[in-house]
């Protein structure tokens, strides 16, 4: 079977307590605390393995103990060629440990895989579990005035509509940021509502010059708390429509990666049609977030004429979606046990008619672009990433495929229709914002000719089964979705009564953030909005603003509360003390 | 550089002159759901397959109306309560223009139908074209007319009255007929 080789040589490292088996090509193997770090530094480093997800867990109810899952996608290496496992031995292997209430605490892996630095940080936050030894341990995802000893995704910590009073605007923490030693060094701020930005994050880059020596950054502006509101509360119709909402752009893949766990936890095999029209409706999606990218490097560098002419192609993607799912994206489509919609001959037809526009239109802007020299000099030998940091941080997407290592979970981990299917995995020496913006285009040409095998190989089946449930509280798995910004990894433990027990959802964005630091360093100040650019970042919308009323040279600052009270009441407007 | 200037010029003005000109969706698309008032018989199965409970059917407060509710502002345009609607009452249309005013009223759509009140208790449990569609699927099944007749009363019975009746039939030790 699958994963046995891996295990059968973690057991010659560290002593491993239980082994089980959650799907065929996925394996958990319950480890002694202290042989933690070592077990996943080994499995990291000497088998091959990259970071995919880590699920802290509370178990008190089943087993008395807190409960952390590393998952570690075992694909080998790739830092050079043939530095790469075989196909039929890839699989999952997650490390788990038991952690007991009343320590609350772990060692830390980050110092021997540093790729788990954001997931320790946020284990703290929403379970109160320690690192020792995390160099980093500042707050990640709750904000700065959420109270010191609420941990929200404990069970019994609070309800999911209880919401605990803010601090005051100014007696809010002030965020420490990290900041390099070093004479004539001279902060920028760059955010967190920034005008090249489309979503608030805030940077903070440090200067030399007018070169950025080092830079760091607060992100999680508004954190939604979803794996809370899906905990215990959402049955599995609700939760595929819930994680559909956690990205605007890659939604359909979080859609088919959340009820993909919850279909392998309970072993559902769906049709074959519907497997390839999931693949489809993924593909369209891709179609567009790249359009959508390629569009946006051209206009932070002042291509203004490219970005347009993208950005009428994208629209031909989004007609694509609405032809095929009923919306200008493609949402609500996805049920547990298959889907809801079926294409017919005429779709597939006006599909392939204008699937050949956005072939054809896309390469002639291409290479329209590319023999632009101008717009060249500011995309090469930008912002690049390293190609031992993307070995160390294990980002995802067309971010490490540009630095020349050969990860696609399409191609790694086939799921759905892929098994079936032919394409390349685009990958581009280099690392730097050119070979990232190549990735996506060579994409878009693999994408479209997906899409058309996917409609020469569909079989004529029914696109659902009746899901038999076979719910057994504590079954979990993992289920993992190449979206266009890299690997979405969704962690599903069943609860009892049709509930889920607990949601990981583990966007690509989330992985490749670490990184984006060494990414900055060395470059102009000018350059910095293109690199975040070029990561395809996603992340969510504000908490607050300021208005300055230039006639009456007044300003003030909405809080929060400002905000809420007045959406409720729709009086007393907060802007009314500038009029 | 011009050779970006040359793609322009070959497709010209592509620019869709919107509100002047309606947008053309295409077929099946998801917009607002419509809802029509005359084929609903307020069975509720709408209210419990919509995921964002953007649909809500209940009685109003001195329960003489049974209120069917739709919410636009919550709705995600998923489908199901097209899906799951008995007679079609509701179909997603092709509007999807959804501005109003700041108000938040302007959003919420609204149906009353009228209530059946239980035979026994006197009081309502249901909507009366509910307990008329059910007469009407059964006259339609084939069933002889003293049967009919039988369960016209029966389905003007609430559920817990139906299930107080049942308790005192097994009680009573008189022997159940079962055709």
């Amino acid at each position: 079977m699958k994963c046995d080789k891996f295990i059968e040589a973690l057991g010659t490292r560290v002593k491993i307590l239980e082994v089980t088996r959650q799907y065929e090509d996925q394996v958990t193997a319950l480890v002694e605390l202290n042989d933690l770090p070592e077990a996943v530094r080994f499995l990291y480093y000497d088998m091959g393995g990259y970071l995919s997800t880590m699920i802290p867990n509370d178990e008190r109810s089943i087993n008395k103990h807190y409960a952390l899952y590393y998952a570690l996608s075992m694909e080998g290496g790739k830092m050079f060629a043939g530095d790469e496992i075989a196909q039929d031995e890839k699989c999952f292997v997650t490390v788990k440990v038991l952690i007991s209430p009343d320590s609350l605490v772990f060692p830390s892996v980050t110092p021997l895989v540093p790729a788990c630095v954001w997931y320790e940080r946020e284990a703290y936050d929403m379970f109160g579990l320690v690192a020792e030894g995390l160099p980093d341990k500042r707050r990640l995802v709750l904000s700065d005035d959420w109270p010191d000893n609420l941990f929200p995704l404990r069970k019994d910590a609070m309800d999911y509509r209880y919401r605990p009073d803010m601090k005051d605007h100014y007696m809010e923490p002030e965020y420490e940021f990290l900041r390099p030693e070093g004479s004539g060094i001279i902060d920028v701020p760059l955010g967190p509502l920034h005008i090249t930005a489309d979503e608030p994050g805030h940077f903070r880059l440090y200067c030399d010059g007018d070169t950025i020596v080092d830079a760091d950054y607060r992100l999680f502006y508004q954190h939604r708390g979803m794996e809370k509101l899906a905990e215990n509360r959402m049955n599995y119709d609700q939760m595929g429509y819930l994680a559909e909402r956690v990205c605007g752009i890659c939604g359909y893949a979080h859609a088919i990666a959340c009820i993909e766990a919850a279909e392998k936890a309970i072993n559902l095999e769906i049709p074959a049609r519907a497997q390839a029209i999931r693949v489809i409706c993924s593909e369209i999606e891709r179609l567009h977030s790249h359009l959508l990218n390629i569009g946006l490097a051209c206009e932070v560098t002042g291509n203004y004429n490219a970005f347009m002419h993208i950005f009428r192609i994208r629209e031909y993607s989004m007609k694509l979606a609405e032809l095929v799912t009923g919306g200008r994206k493609t949402y609500g489509n996805v049920v547990m046990g298959g889907l809801r919609r079926d294409m017919t001959g005429h779709e597939i037809k006006e599909s392939l008619r204008i699937l050949h526009i956005i072939e054809t239109q896309v390469e002639e802007v291409w290479d329209a672009v590319m023999d632009d020299q101008r717009q060249m000099k500011r995309w090469k030998g930008v912002g690049i990433l390293d190609k031992q940091v993307a070995r160390d941080f294990s980002p995802v997407g067309p971010n490490i495929r540009g630095s020349g290592i050969k990860r696609d979970t399409r191609y790694d981990h086939p799921y759905d229709f892929f098994k079936q299917i032919q394409f390349d995995v685009a990958v581009v020496e280099g690392g730097d914002v050119f070979a990232r913006e190549m990735v996506r285009y060579m994409e878009l040409k693999s994408s479209v000719s997906i899409i058309r095998q996917c409609f020469e190989l569909m079989p004529q089946t029914a696109i659902i089964v009746d899901p038999k449930f076979h719910v057994k509280p504590e079954n979990y798995a993992l289920a993992y979705v190449e979206a266009p910004r890299g690997e979405n990894v969704h962690w599903i433990m069943q609860g009892s009564a049709q509930k889920v027990f607990r949601w990981r959802c583990r966007a690509a964005t989330y992985n490749n953030w670490p990184s984006l630091r060494f990414q900055f360093r060395g470059n102009t100040i000018a350059d910095a909005a293109l690199i975040v650019c070029s990561l395809d970042p996603c992340y969510s919308c504000t908490e607050r603003i300021t208005v300055v009323d230039i006639k009456s040279k007044k300003s003030k600052i909405l809080t929060n509360k400002d905000l809420k009270d007045f959406s409720k009441t729709l009086k007393n407007s907060p802007m009314k003390d500038l009029r | 550089m011009m050779k970006l200037l040359d793609i322009s010029k070959k497709y010209g003005e592509i620019t869709h002159k919107y509100p002047f000109e309606p947008y053309k969706v295409a077929d099946n698309f998801r917009g607002k759901p419509a809802y029509i008032y005359d084929l609903c018989i307020g069975c509720a199965a709408c209210g419990i397959a919509c995921p964002s409970n953007a649909i809500t059917v209940v009685f109003n407060d001195d329960k003489s109306k049974l209120v069917w509710e739709f919410d636009c502002g919550r709705c995600i345009f998923c489908g199901r309560c097209d899906e799951v609607c008995p007679t079609g009452a509701i179909k997603l249309s092709e509007e999807f223009e959804l501005a109003v005013k700041f108000d938040k009223s302007a959003l919420i759509q609204r149906g009353e139908l009228d209530v059946q009140c239980c035979t026994e208790c006197k009081k309502p449990f249901s909507a009366k074209r509910l307990v008329k569609y059910s007469f009407e699927c059964l006259s339609k099944a084939n069933v002889s007319e003293k049967r009919l007749e039988e369960a016209k009363n029966y389905l003007c019975i609430c559920p817990t009255c139906k299930k107080t009746a049942t308790v005192a039939t097994f009680t009573s030790g008189k022997e159940m007929v079962i055709e």
